[in-house]
């Protein structure tokens, strides 16, 4: 059974959260800095991506390569990445092995040796990915969605731009470094066969004297009107993505719309898969999920179909993403709120789920949510109160982007 | 952990990795069928049949299966590769009975025509999705160019030619060839009623009759080719490299892992120091597929279409080095380490063990417990990769490039 969650706060502004798993011999843990694209310094879009590739090439007294040979040594899966708000570093062991593999992320995070020479070779890697969107139009679509949807910094392709990419100096990698990868703000969670006393311990030790704190991240600023562009390009499939302003984690309301989004698209039997796949077979995939920042959330949606069918489908998405407003059924609201709690519950066996979904719930809303806390929010959901939550709450002002060899008609956007 | 196994009259094998721990239970039944098992006028049919499963038997519509699987709040899904086909759930451990129902009910499937023929619509949007992945394409030029005729290389969603021609009636005479329960396994794993599950499959599947499924299993012949495949709507190359390598039931099979995780086991290997550290490739990685009779290693790497020759001969020469010189025991040792903890980190859920101990029993008979696993890998010797290396299995790689070669100097 899921033993309590444990938060510690370091004088310097980093969080420590702990989640035991006693039956595991194994741990993951992410260490999460507010270092993401949104706050990339201006005309270098792309530094957070830098620094991030760069921070591996040697840190404290090692090399890159004997860093790389002491991570795996101690068997460390890496993983983590940048974001538009934050970057993370994370990585799963085996418990034992858990203070030796921290030690090494300190390094990482706070002393790496950023050399001059391997610049350049890093620079290749960014570029490349860059290059790499064209062929991927599914991941273009995304990068481009945003800079539709965010005017402003939360646009920025966490990849980065070309031109700014081939601006960024030695001088300006270090200084960015010094200047974001700051313990103010910053979350290191912990779940697995660990002591959460013995994990405060060893991050007092590892991080207790890092001082300072990042840029703030300013606040996001949606499109807020109805908006069409089409992206041309000889795909075999028209992509197809639309997003929506949607609620924070912290909202009221904000499970309310999370059961929504279940019934429009949890597993098979929901309303996307069913009208746009099961009975027309105009996709393979077809989604629509929450996408949450701090103080603003919005909902993705994505299809893909051949051009001839692009019409169709979008027709057909954005119909059911307005009908949702009409209200939705007994049996979809126990679909939904069945369907949510049983990920939930097996979320909880997996510790690098964990961590990273309590990395997550930190920089959102400052504080851990149990399974228990979720468990009772959407327990307290009612068929009557949803329904009047949609009512009150259509989807609106869609911002639909496509991509392929030919636009489609956008018909009637609210 | 409990290992549990249980053979049916009919033949169908139940087997369970039971652990105490675990807050939900995984169940997946696995037929030993796939692109391999294809003639050429049926391709892609097991990938499309696997789709038609989830359309309903004569108890249940298309709109019930999808229905019974979202009221328990199921994580499931199938998948079809060149030799498998698995149907798989997680649950909570009290939807046991009713998932083991409805997977069961589901592989008795109508195949009724109007299902047939919408569904033909997603497989051919499936197929159009994946030429969108270049990634995808190169791997699928290689393995039917490395298998040059062995039906190893026989494409597993087939193609949008064949799956237009293909006919509901062919459909329903593969299935009944192919899923008779000798030729099926149902695996559980994790927190499961053991007692319940074999008296509950005996009852829903033990009338099921027997076929002759079997299959001719043979080498394929391994040679020394190069293809390339120009391409100018690509903006960048792709790169994709076969070598024999040993088979699933080949004991040699935890060294061949060990050798393919030093060589390209993503950070830290031969192949990321030769091409990604210093930034001339994007991702250079090597794998081990275990197969029936036949394994292989995969060799990937994407790069910029004017540095084609120059990562070519970079891979050549890593995979050379390697094959002349051998490997240091410190390499060795890190990779069985990294090898072992992936492995360990992946038993944490239920889910995560299904197709390994599934597979386990498919290829071998038998289900290895986990710190057995665990034992063999930290076992493996250098000594027992020079013995992989000795028969120089890289002077028969095959080589695929795709991409706007006609740029690449």
């Amino acid at each position: 059974m899921p033993q309590p969650i444990q938060t510690f706060q370091l004088d310097n502004g980093l969080t420590v959260v702990v989640e035991p798993m006693p039956h595991l011999r194994s741990a993951a843990f992410t260490l999460l800095l507010p270092a993401g694209s949104a706050t990339d310094p201006d005309g270098q879009s792309g530094a957070a991506q830098l620094v991030n590739g760069m921070v591996y090439r040697g840190a404290g007294e090692r090399d890159a390569r004997a860093l790389s040979n002491a991570l795996d040594d101690l068997g460390v899966q890496r993983g983590g990445g940048v974001g538009v708000e934050y970057t993370t570093h994370s990585g799963a062991l085996l418990a034992d092995d858990l203070e030796a593999a921290l030690a090494l992320y300190a390094d990482i995070a706070r002393r790496p040796l950023l050399p001059e020479a391997e610049l350049d070779a890093e620079r290749a890697l960014a570029l490349q990915a860059i290059q790499s969107l064209n062929d991927n139009p599914t991941q273009r679509l995304f990068v481009e969605l945003a800079k539709v949807y965010f005017p402003g910094p939360f646009g920025r392709s966490t990849l980065g731009e070309v031109d700014e990419l081939q601006r960024i100096d030695h001088a300006a990698l270090q200084a960015d470094h010094a200047a974001r990868y700051q313990p103010g703000g910053g979350v290191l969670t912990v779940a697995g066969g660990v002591e959460p006393e013995r994990v405060r311990e060893i991050a007092e030790r590892l991080f207790g004297d890092w001082q300072g704190s990042p840029p703030p991240t300013p606040q996001p600023q949606a499109r807020t009107e109805p908006h069409y562009q089409h992206l041309q390009q000889a795909t075999n499939q028209t992509q197809i993505a639309v997003a929506y302003p949607s609620l924070t984690l912290d909202d009221p309301d904000y499970y309310h719309e999370r059961l929504a989004l279940n019934v429009l698209s949890g597993g098979m039997a929901s309303r996307l898969f069913t009208e746009v796949r099961t009975k027309r077979g105009l996709v393979y995939s077809v989604f629509a999920g929450p996408r949450l920042y701090k103080g603003l959330g919005l909902v993705l949606s994505y299809a893909g179909t051949q051009p001839e069918r692009a019409q169709e489908c979008i027709d057909v998405l954005l119909g059911e993403l307005r009908r949702v407003s009409e209200g939705v059924t007994e049996d979809e609201l126990a679909r939904a709120r069945t369907g949510l709690l049983a990920a939930l519950v097996m979320q909880g066996e997996s510790t690098g789920a964990r961590a990273s979904a309590m990395a997550s719930d930190l920089f959102l809303i400052g504080r851990p949510r149990s399974l228990d806390e979720i468990r009772g929010a959407v327990d307290a959901i009612t068929l009557d109160s949803l329904n009047r939550y949609l009512r009150q709450h259509p989807a609106h002002d869609f911002a639909v982007l496509t991509l392929g060899p030919a636009p489609v008609e956008i018909t009637s956007n609210v | 952990m409990r290992y549990d196994q249980h053979v049916l009259p009919n033949g169908l094998t139940i087997v369970g990795e039971y652990n105490e721990d675990a807050q939900s239970v995984a169940i997946g039944f696995f037929t030993r069928t796939g692109s391999r098992d294809e003639t050429p006028e049926l391709s892609g049919v097991s990938h499309f049949l696997e789709h038609m499963m989830f359309k309903g038997s004569e108890r249940r519509s298309a709109e019930e299966v999808d229905l019974e699987f979202d009221a328990m709040g199921a994580r499931y899904n199938a998948f079809t590769s060149e030799e498998n086909t698995v149907y798989y759930g997680a649950v909570l451990p009290e939807f046991q009975e009713r998932l083991i129902d409805l997977l069961a009910d589901m592989l008795r499937p109508s195949l009724r025509q109007d299902d047939f023929d919408t569904e033909k619509k997603v497989i051919l949007e499936e197929i159009a999705m994946y030429k969108d992945r270049p990634q995808f394409t190169v791997y699928i030029l290689a393995r039917e160019t490395y298998h040059h005729g062995h039906p190893l290389g026989n494409s597993v969603l087939g193609s949008t030619e064949s799956i237009t021609a293909l006919q509901r009636d062919q459909m329903m005479d593969y299935f009944r060839r192919r899923y008779a329960p000798n030729n099926m396994v149902v695996t559980l794993t994790g927190k499961y009623d053991w007692n319940a599950a074999v008296a509950q499959i005996e009852q829903t599947c033990g009338g099921w009759a027997q076929g002759d499924s079997s299959r001719t299993v043979t080498e394929p012949d391994a040679l020394p080719l190069e293809r390339m495949q120009p391409d100018p709507k690509r903006d960048r190359v792709y790169l994709c490299a076969v070598a024999p390598a040993p088979s699933a039931q080949d004991d040699a099979r935890y060294a061949a892992e060990v050798l393919a995780e030093v060589l390209g086991g993503g950070e830290g290997s031969r192949l990321y120091w030769a091409l990604v550290h210093p930034g001339i490739a994007d991702s250079a990685d090597m794998s081990y597929s275990e197969q029936d009779g036949a394994g292989a290693f995969f060799v990937s790497a994407t790069c910029d279409p004017e540095r084609t020759t120059e990562v070519i001969d970079l891979l050549r020469s890593t995979l050379a080095t390697a094959q002349n010189d051998g490997m240091s025991d410190d390499e060795i040792a890190r990779a069985r380490r990294k090898l072992a903890s992936a492995l360990v980190l992946r038993a944490e859920t239920p889910m995560g063990r299904l197709v390994t101990v599934g597979f386990d029993y498919v290829y071998r008979r038998r289900i290895e417990p986990l710190a057995e696993t665990v034992d063999k890998l930290l076992a493996v010797a250098t000594d027992d990769v020079d013995a992989l290396l000795r028969p120089k299995p890289f002077d028969k790689l095959t080589l695929v490039g795709y991409g706007p070669l006609a740029e690449a100097s």
